[in-house]
């Protein structure tokens, strides 16, 4: 999922210092699972923001509302109306979700309240890791399914390096080095010897490095 | 609690205005001093500063 993080309220509180009508959006997928942008956090942020700017003498209105998906013209064109009845919308998505919002409805003024901050999971209860790095060409069959592009602090394709010690990384004792977890995996599954294969230099076109990216499935276009 | 003294605190109300005890009906006494020891910390904090700002719903 992509997780994310809520803002400070003392940023958000700036956000919205010129607005008087202001929609507090929330987003009924990744960030409602990772509790940073959901119907719960939407009711918790717009009511904290109705105490603190109340205390500061500030007349605003913030009003409340979800959707299941920020990111999708269908969802997003439901609340049209709600969008264009506020002076900013104060969105709780991810970053794919603000853009979208101001994409449909150019008029539209958008304000994060969420930074974020990863493609990853809930490894425990209250703690999420990065997983993915979206880069565009996945290599997880060659290292037992763990990604050394988002582990690896160096995203090497052949390691690991000499900063790995005890199984940690050089960079902080509390990350796994990705490539003692790619050897443990490899082992316990018996096949260490992919260890030895050397993996060629990636194509980084793929990724971030290829500019901003898109997908075209001419199969499913209409047109 | 420690999540919402935290609110509290960044919306600028205070987290000592917020407290829970667990106390069954058989600990009146301990009942009788939270509520006491709260009710002074409640006096010395003052009204709400939303009540100030001439809006306390």
């Amino acid at each position: 999922m992509i997780v994310g993080e809520q803002k400070p309220l003392e940023e958000i509180k700036e956000l919205v210092g010129d607005y008087e009508r202001i929609l507090v959006l929330g987003c009924g997928t990744c960030v409602t699972v990772c509790f940073a942008g959901g119907e719960k956090e939407v009711g918790i942020l717009a009511s904290s923001l109705r105490m603190a700017t109340r205390m500061d003498d500030q007349g605003k209105v913030f009003d409340e509302s979800t959707i299941q998906r920020q990111c999708e013209w269908e969802f997003l064109d439901a609340i049209e109306e709600q969008i264009r009845n506020h002076d900013l919308v104060l969105s709780m998505a991810c970053g794919i979700g603000v853009q979208a919002i101001v994409e449909r409805f150019p008029e539209a003024r958008v304000a994060p309240a969420v930074n974020t901050t990863f493609l990853g999971l809930p490894e425990e209860h209250g703690l999420w890791t990065e997983r993915c790095a979206a880069c565009g060409e996945c290599i997880l069959y060659r290292t037992a399914g763990i990604c050394p592009i988002a582990r690896c602090a160096k995203s090497l394709l052949n390691g690991p390096c000499g900063g790995s010690q005890d199984g940690k990384c050089e960079i902080d004792p509390e990350v796994p080095c990705a490539w003692q977890l790619i050897y443990d995996r490899l082992k316990a599954q018996g096949r260490l010897d992919q260890m030895l294969d050397i993996v060629p230099a990636k194509d980084w076109s793929t990724s971030r490095d290829g500019g901003p990216r898109r997908l075209v499935r001419d199969d499913l276009r209409l047109d | 609690m420690k999540y919402a003294k935290g609110l509290l605190d960044e919306i600028g109300l205070g987290a000592d205005r917020l407290e829970m005890h667990f106390i069954s009906s058989a600990m009146g006494r301990e009942f009788a001093e939270l509520t006491t020891e709260m009710t002074e910390r409640i006096r010395q904090l003052g009204p709400s500063p939303l009540r100030e700002s001439g809006n306390d719903k």
